[in-house]
């Protein structure tokens, strides 16, 4: 095919020409092609080296995004023995509040299954707080009922500790109230409150630390295993 | 002996009564308007304290325009009184500062970048070459420029005092009904055309402005009140007439005097690429603190801003990423504003401040495709907003070990809805919302050596929040990698690898 191709071409020089030009502009749009591709698998190669860089030590269990961004705060037999909660801080002041593990409703035969948010005056699961100004926000004190958990045993009221607006209460527990049982310090929390600065400042004091939490918890754990030889929830 | 003051031709510096035979058309109109006025009133008004050019403004038929700038003050008060004029009285109002116009048609002020040094002049030369001197202090570079001048408000009430006599008085005469141009205009009309020849440029309504200001000397210290207290007296004296304004013996000081020059805000686009995981977008400061080691906004704008000899500069990005994550790939796009610049830097100054920023020791910011760029900025940044894609590498962790299957179900998700309550990181700042947003595709990749650690690469709408994507958010983000592998999920770190643009 070439061959004949090239027979007729030299027939007419001028067209040869044509054809040369037209092989070379092709020819240099490959390498163009080619170095595009080049440049663009470089600039990969670039990317990757700077994405894989940054990979030092990986550690086994990583902290959690909880861990690394709030701070975690306890209140003991609030109102009433054994109602343990947590309030998890987060660095914009932000409260989340839910059921420390050694809540005493955990200890019920098959643990929670009913949570209730028509508690006190109002059903805290339809308050619609809008706007950054968080508008119709429940203002509630550190004994405001957020909502009652149930047990097959009996049902516990579990309170704000914390003064301030409630911004938001974990509706999912309604449909799912296992969460609490599965995971209470994730998905089982129970609502976010936002209190004042002056009111935390003033609240901070009621309540104890992670530390304090585990060591005033481990005291019972040690008797109750003891007694009990059951494993500790720690 | 009217004859004898025919105009000289061009400005009479030295020549006081303006001999010399054949005048320039130009002066010579002005001096036959000023002939014809009507004698009486030029009487009044030069005994109340009215100054020449604010006498030819309010009574001459003819309009005040840029003939009048070569005329000197003595000059033209030569010319608007008739021959039999007392001399004795004209020389007693040079001094005076006009009732009307506080000396600014007079050319006398107190310079406020000279200590508030008075200054007066008969003609406008003297003082096109102060403000010419100021102009060029404050090294802008330019070819043309917009004159503003700012007048104390009084002006306007002590104008409606003098005409309201004047109605009252010689309410038959013709000229008395025209329009009178403003003292603010009258001073731009007597200087622009010598104020362009001085400073060699052009006038229009370009992006540099020359401001000159006026402040009245008297109320500095005592604040807006006693100015609004004052014109309302005066009001009341225009209304009662004719008394008041001859009884009024106030001694009138002369105006504070300045200049600003003010260039409109110039514009710089380019991308930037953000190495480091302390270094945040903007400036952020908390309690006197800085957050992160520097910012991007300080880097880009530290570094341009001194070549332009600029005032200052606002920094506006298209998206915004966290501290703790590197903006890489191909650079998210920004722009600089920069206010009064005093000189557009060429592409070569351009080129030394990215090589600056791109080579400095640190290497926390990279910049690309710097250059100056006109109105269309906006545009541009919108276009990177709302509606675009962006893609992110994420280093995930998970609670078991990574399966063969999970990269299928993964990369098999596109178009993946997701619904985000607003995060808690930000729900102190942000509206309570669900926002449903899309995960346009995943791809999982393997790290050597770590089972339960991957990259995950993803393109996703604009505004999504990815680590809220990854660890669920307490739930609030649905669904999330945890409750799509089954697990606990934990982001690392994240990087962000494309901006998308509009045609790109």
């Amino acid at each position: 095919m070439e061959e004949i191709q090239r027979t007729e071409v030299t027939k007419n020089p001028e067209i040869e020409d044509i054809i040369e030009l037209t092989k070379q502009s092709v020819e240099a749009c490959d390498e163009q092609q080619k170095q595009q591709a080049q440049e663009d698998g470089e600039d990969e190669d670039e990317l990757r080296k700077l994405l894989l860089s940054d990979i030092g030590e990986l550690p086994l269990i990583p902290p959690s995004a909880t861990q690394i961004n709030f701070v975690s705060y306890f209140i003991t037999d609030f109102t009433k023995s054994g109602h343990d909660q947590y309030i998890y801080r987060h660095a914009n002041g932000l409260c989340v509040i839910g059921l420390a593990p050694t809540h005493i409703a955990f200890k019920d035969e098959g643990g929670i299954t009913n949570v209730d948010f028509n508690v006190g005056k109002s059903d805290r699961s339809v308050l619609k707080v809008s706007g950054k100004r968080k508008k119709n926000a429940l203002r509630s004190e550190s004994n405001t009922a957020l909502c009652k958990v149930s047990t097959a045993k009996d049902s516990y009221i579990v309170r704000c500790c914390v003064k301030g607006s409630l911004l938001e209460v974990n509706e999912r527990l309604i449909t799912q109230p296992e969460l609490l049982n599965s995971s209470a310090d994730r998905e089982g929390y129970i609502a976010i409150i936002m209190p004042r600065p002056a009111d935390w400042t003033k609240n901070k004091e009621s309540l104890i630390t992670l530390e304090e939490y585990k060591e005033k918890k481990e005291k019972v754990f040690m008797i109750q295993s003891a007694e009990t030889l059951e494993p500790c929830l720690l | 002996m009217s004859d004898e003051t025919v105009p000289a031709a061009g400005d009479s510096s030295g020549l006081v009564n303006g001999f010399v035979s054949h005048g320039d058309s130009k002066t010579r109109r002005v001096y036959e308007t000023a002939r014809s006025v009507h004698s009486g009133s030029v009487k009044d008004l030069l005994s109340l304290g009215v100054c020449e050019r604010c006498i030819f403004r309010l009574v001459a038929v003819e309009a005040f325009d840029s003939d009048l700038s070569s005329v000197s003050t003595s000059t033209l008060r030569s010319w608007i009184q008739s021959g039999d004029d007392e001399t004795g009285s004209s020389e007693s109002n040079c001094s005076r500062i006009c009732i009307i116009c506080l000396g600014i048609l007079q050319f006398v002020f107190s310079d406020a970048a000279a200590e508030k040094k008075l200054v007066k002049s008969d003609t406008s030369s003297d003082y096109v070459a102060r403000v010419t001197d100021l102009v060029k202090q404050d090294r802008h570079d330019f070819d043309s420029f917009g004159l503003e001048v700012s007048v104390p408000s009084t002006i306007m009430d002590n104008e409606r005092a003098v005409l309201s006599y004047l109605k009252e008085k010689y309410s038959t005469e013709g000229w008395l009904q025209r329009d009178k141009i403003s003292v603010k205009d009258a001073l731009k009309v007597l200087i622009l055309d010598p104020l362009k020849a001085s400073l060699g440029a052009q006038s229009d309504s370009s992006s540099f402005h020359i401001r000159l200001t006026y402040s009245e000397a008297s109320d500095e210290a005592l604040g807006v009140s006693k100015t609004t207290h004052e014109s309302k007296r005066r009001k009341t004296d225009a209304e009662n007439g004719s008394n008041c304004i001859s009884e009024n013996s106030k001694v009138y000081e002369p105006c504070i005097f300045s200049v600003h020059c003010n260039k409109m805000p110039i514009f710089f686009s380019g991308r930037y690429f953000k190495y480091s995981r302390n270094v945040s977008q903007s400036r952020w400061i908390i309690d006197d603190e800085r957050m992160g080691e520097a910012s991007v906004e300080e880097i880009l704008g530290g570094n341009i801003l001194p070549a332009c000899l600029g005032d200052s500069y606002k920094f506006h990005a298209a998206g915004r990423e966290d501290i703790d994550v590197r903006m890489l790939g191909s650079g998210r796009p920004f722009l600089i504003e920069v206010q009064n610049s005093r000189q557009c830097p060429s592409e070569q100054s351009l080129k030394e401040v990215e090589e600056k920023i791109n080579y400095s020791e640190k290497k926390l910011v990279g910049v690309k495709d710097l250059k100056c760029i006109g109105s269309q900025c906006w545009a541009m940044m919108r276009e990177g907003e709302a509606e675009k894609q962006k893609q992110y590498v994420a280093l995930v962790w998970i609670a078991r070990p990574l399966e063969e299957k999970d990269f299928n179900s993964i990369s098999s998700l596109k178009e993946l809805k997701i619904l985000q309550k607003t995060p808690v990181r930000v729900l102190h700042r942000r509206s309570p919302l669900d926002r449903e947003k899309i995960i346009h595709w995943m791809k999982v990749e393997k790290i050597k050596g770590h089972s339960h650690y991957f990259l995950l690469h993803l393109c996703t709408q604009a505004g999504t929040y990815i680590k809220e994507f990854v660890h669920g958010d307490l739930g609030r983000t649905t669904p999330s990698m945890g409750s799509i592998l089954g697990c606990r999920a934990e982001i690392i770190q994240l990087d962000v690898t494309d901006v998308k643009m509009g045609d790109e």
